[in-house]
């Protein structure tokens, strides 16, 4: 069994607790507009032209996007920053993509993964079948579940999918009594209302009961733009500006009275 | 900070530096007087010390509160003819180049041209060793293959133990006479060696206490003039603090500091040591005197923190000695190497974070001066809150303090024989290097530039720049079978060149024994008066001898290539490769990029490449390691580049890594510059592989960008990485933050940023007294938080 990665990032220090390694996995079923890791979003491998300077001279080369890993040697990337996790109380992160896209792969990386005793982490879109969200519950230490639209028309307008599936899929865990961070992007135009962010707080107000142990708001950088125009992809945010640290701090404010820890960033 | 004390740090950072004829004038009336025939050398140079201070000016500046310079002003700065000689026209080039320059002014050059330069000319130390190093030695120095410290320097590399902070000069006496009287002329054939050496000892006491008592008579005829009250009462107790330290042991914490501060005074007059002299562990030492003042009412945490500032301003105005030719570039910088230790542990092995450290740390903060250099010791039992006082200074960009790790420290010495106790009473000075405080001289002898002999190597023992045989013929790589073949031959000139470099150091480090005792600085390491034995001569408990290693990262990505790209994937022949190089890629672009970008490095926790920085290590280990030197020490390595890493790239020629001629080597066990692409947790790992514990010292340089310290989660994960690095017996790490950006802007507007102090390698520098080569370098390594 392989699984496709197109990135490790290793000193992960926004994708959960402590100093981390992030596997990036490939393929993703959202679309969303704002995506930072378009290069993800195809399931198979993708070859791109590298560019590469020595001073004024520029040399192009064939890179391939997506290399295979074996849960075996997804341990081994793991166990050379041990010593790193155990200081910091960090561990392992399945990013993507969608790491559930991958879902035998995944279950058979994190079990081994926790085997070992590493703690791992699977940040996801929550858009999976039930049943493959609930397999990799038992290996799973934390979800970064990502809510990105309350409105399920909005949502597939700007993501491509519906959202029940993603909110009964997080009712699950909540109910499986799963450690959960919500991660909520915040882009402008989109979710960088006071509205939304007050029904975000009354969403996540009526589901108090679950493990809900933190919420970050990502503000939308540009930094994606560069890698649309590596990959040829048209970047539909280009009109969009970047969000104020000073909007920011009031959609904290809002979230604040549910008594959940919330920060800016990862 | 007390409005005095910003008024001396101010003083202090407008002060032009200038070079003083003083000292050598001093020196020079001396040696030509009556007074000089006939003596030992023992005793030649303690007259001479006792002459200096009986006749060298007495600054006192306004408003402070220690007292005493080592020229006749702040940043005046003396010379020391004795050791080596400035010709005129290094004067010229002193006083007008652009970086890092001295002011020279005419009385000075005719001072120079009339009396120093006549009386030494080939009579300086400095003549003397090139006169006694070997054609091969010379060569080799030319060819940029190793550099020699005490060329333009006595040998130094010693800081003070706490015995001298609780003992004065009159003690000292005693013990001299302890010593004297347990002579023995009837079995010991050295009894008259030491007699001598005990006597020059007994005169540099009472030297300094002469000196110390000029300074209280110009205090009182400073009160006596003096208008206001206040400032006369300070002046009347610091001449009466004069008057008693330090002849007698310090009783209170002002005491302590003056104390110290003229021992440093007596030190750096005496000669000019690498590295400058400091009082090491300055948190352990100070902080039972300063809780005892607190305790009983005659200190307040003001006064002490007063007190400190003013300390700190004496060490900010004495800058290095005046360097000359190639080392100006080797080594081009004002810093004169004080490293203040803070935590670690204490002598039964416990934590010794105390109040003191986090009033230091303060200091620290708040100087925010350029000497004297700060660093943490951290152990596993001192707690995070240390480790994140100092992160907080150190996120404002100003490189102070470095991080050590005190485990490594006391296995290193543990395993160069020394006790426990001594090991732990030990430290980090100059940039990086492990020593025994108050008990080990270790000389630092020179830079060792491991790429320059690959480039020997892959010549048949040729230095292409200057066309010369430097090396030994091992043959042309190209006949080599395998890689392993090159790996002998490296080897073969490895040694080569380290006979050569430890045959000169042991006829150098004779020419001090027997030229140059110091008996003041003598008189400060444990146990010099008790052997009769002067500091020079293998007096003290221990002595070592080090040669650094400059290069590891450069060196092994360069060999890696090699592997790589010839043996392995056969993408290119030997041919091919040493053309290009000959070239300097013109012409094989191509192929540069594969070296450069296809091609595994150092720095990214890869096994394939780091596996020769193993090698290498090894081989510059064993080559070095163990061979005794005259005064009964041993020569060890350490990996340390200073600036010196600038300097050999400029004298090596293209490298298979990809870098073109004369582009700065790697430097200290860094990655070199840009190569390492997964991390810091990933440059750790490479870093890591080597024995970090077979050394005394090695250089870890991480430039992180200012968002790694944004919140206190962030701090964290520093702090782990921290103590990860030292759980795999790391030696020291130290952090570079700033943007790229911010050093470009500096770089095109450098009147903007003249305070703008940057993490250089095991020490910071001003950014705009950097050369622009170097400059340059300092913007291209990876910012980790910019990848």
């Amino acid at each position: 069994m392989k699984g496709l990665i197109f990135s490790v990032k290793r000193y992960a220090i926004h994708d959960g607790p402590g100093i981390r390694v992030t596997f990036f996995m490939k393929g993703c079923p959202l679309d969303c507009w704002w995506c930072h890791n378009p290069e993800g979003k195809a399931a198979g491998q993708v070859t791109t032209e590298r560019i590469e300077r020595i001073g004024e001279r520029e040399f192009r080369s064939e890179e391939l996007v997506g290399m295979e890993y074996t849960p075996g040697e997804v341990l081994a990337k793991a166990e050379r920053d041990r010593v790193f996790m155990e200081h910091s109380g960090g561990g392992v992160t399945f990013s993507g993509g969608e790491p559930l896209m991958q879902p035998q792969f995944l279950v058979e990386a994190l079990s081994l993964l926790r085997i070992a005793g590493f703690h791992t982490t699977v940040d996801t879109s929550g858009y999976a079948p039930p049943d493959v969200m609930k397999s990799v519950l038992e290996y799973t230490n934390l979800f970064l579940y990502d809510i990105k639209l309350l409105d399920p028309h909005a949502h597939r307008k700007f993501t491509g999918v519906d959202n029940r599936l993603i909110i009964s899929n997080l009712d699950m865990l909540l109910e499986e009594g799963a450690e959960v961070v919500l991660r909520i992007p915040v882009i402008p135009g989109v979710t960088a209302e006071r509205d939304f962010m007050e029904q975000l707080r009354q969403f996540i107000e009526s589901r108090r009961g679950g493990r809900i142990s933190g919420i970050s708001l990502l503000p939308y950088h540009k930094t994606g733009s560069s890698k649309y125009r590596r990959f040829g992809l048209p970047d539909r945010m280009e009109r969009y500006s970047q969000v104020s640290n000073g909007h920011l701090d009031d959609y904290m404010e809002i979230l604040q009275p549910l008594g959940i820890h919330v920060r800016k960033g990862g | 900070m007390t409005e005095r004390v910003m008024r001396l740090r101010e003083q202090s950072l407008n002060a032009t530096e200038t070079l003083t004829a003083e000292r050598a004038q001093l020196i020079t009336r001396f040696y030509s007087s009556r007074e000089a025939v006939g003596l030992s050398a023992p005793l030649l140079r303690a007259r001479a010390f006792e002459y200096l201070l009986q006749n060298k000016a007495i600054c006192i500046n306004e408003g402070e509160l220690i007292v005493g310079e080592r020229g006749p002003a702040p940043k005046a700065t003396p010379t020391y003819p004795e050791i080596s000689l400035h010709s005129m026209q290094d004067l010229e080039i002193l006083d007008g180049r652009e970086k890092v320059s001295f002011r020279v002014d005419d009385e000075v050059k005719r001072i120079y041209s009339e009396e120093i330069i006549p009386f030494w000319k080939g009579r300086s130390n400095r003549d003397r060793i090139m006169e006694r190093m070997t054609p091969g030695w010379l060569a080799a120095y030319k060819a940029g293959i190793f550099t020699e410290f005490q060329e333009q320097r006595a040998p130094g590399h010693t800081v003070l133990g706490y015995k001298m902070f609780l003992t004065g000069f009159l003690d000292l006496k005693r013990e001299i006479a302890d010593a004297v009287a347990s002579l023995d002329f009837r079995n010991d054939p050295q009894a008259y060696d030491r007699n001598e050496e005990l006597k020059a000892m007994e005169i540099a006491c009472d030297a300094i206490i002469m000196y110390a008592g000029r300074h209280a008579d110009a205090l009182e005829a400073l009160a006596a003039e003096e208008k206001d009250e206040e400032r006369r009462g300070e002046l009347k107790g610091m001449a009466a603090l004069c008057r008693r330290v330090p002849a007698h042991a310090p009783r209170t914490f002002h005491e302590m500091l003056q104390h110290y501060w003229f021992i440093h005074l007596g030190v750096v007059t005496e000669l000019n040591p690498w590295d400058s002299f400091n009082p090491g562990r300055l948190d352990q030492h100070l902080w039972p005197v300063y809780k005892e003042g607190i305790e009983s009412g005659i200190l307040t945490p003001e006064e002490a923190y007063e007190l400190l500032g003013c300390f700190w301003v004496k060490f900010n105005n004495h800058p290095s000695p005046p360097k000359m030719g190639v080392t100006a570039q080797e080594s081009n910088t004002y810093t004169d190497f004080c490293l203040i230790n803070l935590g670690g542990v204490k002598p039964d092995g416990s934590d010794a974070v105390n109040g003191m450290t986090c009033i230091l740390l303060d200091v620290i903060r708040e100087m925010r001066i350029l000497q004297p250099g700060s660093m943490i010791q951290v152990s596993r039992k001192n707690p995070d809150l240390f480790i994140h006082k100092a992160l907080d200074i150190i996120r404002t960009g100003f490189g102070q303090p470095s991080v050590f790790n005190t485990e490594a420290i006391i296995q290193e010495l543990l395993g160069q024989g020394k006790s426990i106790v001594d090991a732990r009473n030990g430290g980090a000075s100059g940039c990086v290097e492990t020593g025994a405080f108050g008990t080990e001289c270790y000389w630092l002898t020179g830079y060792f530039n491991l790429v320059k002999i690959l480039e020997v190597t892959l010549n048949n023992g040729f230095d292409t720049r200057t066309g010369v045989l430097v090396g030994l013929n091992t043959g042309d790589p190209s006949t080599f079978s395998s890689f392993d073949d090159l790996m002998l031959a490296y080897r073969e000139q490895v040694n080569h060149f380290a006979d050569i470099k430890i045959r000169g150091n042991n006829i150098i480090e004779k020419t001090f024994a027997f030229h140059l005792p110091v008996p003041f600085l003598s008189l400060l390491l444990e146990d010099c008066i008790a052997n009769g034995k002067d500091y020079n001569a293998g007096g003290a408990r221990y002595n070592t001898t080090y040669i650094q290693g400059v290069g590891l990262g450069s060196i092994t990505d360069i060999l890696t290539s090699i592997k790589y790209n010839i043996y392995d994937m056969q993408r290119f022949t030997w041919q091919e490769m040493l053309t290009a190089l000959r070239n300097n890629f013109e012409g094989a672009e191509e192929m540069q990029y594969e070296m450069i970008y296809k091609t595994p490095k150092y720095g990214n926790d890869d096994d394939y490449a780091d596996a020769q920085a193993v090698v290498v290590f090894e081989i510059f280990h064993d080559a070095v390691t163990g061979r005794p030197t005259p005064r009964g020490g041993t020569h060890r390595i350490n990996m340390l580049p200073t600036t010196s890493h600038v300097y050999f790239g400029n004298v090596t020629g293209a490298t298979p890594d990809g870098r073109k001629a004369r582009v700065p080597l790697s430097e200290g066990i860094s990655p070199f510059q840009g190569v390492d692409r997964q991390g810091p947790t990933a440059v750790i790992n490479s870093a890591a592989k080597i024995d970090h514990l077979r050394t005394g010292g090695t250089l870890l340089n991480q430039k992180f960008s200012p968002e790694f310290f944004e919140d206190e989660e962030s701090y964290g994960k520093l702090i782990a990485l921290i103590r990860s690095y030292f759980s795999l017996n790391g030696h020291h790490m130290q952090f570079n933050v700033v943007s790229a950006d911010t050093l470009r802007e500096a770089q095109k507007h450098p009147e903007l940023y003249r305070d703008l102090i940057v993490r250089v390698a095991g020490y910071s520098d001003y950014f705009n007294d950097l050369g622009e080569d170097l400059q340059n370098e300092i913007i291209r390594r990876t910012g980790h938080g910019e990848m």
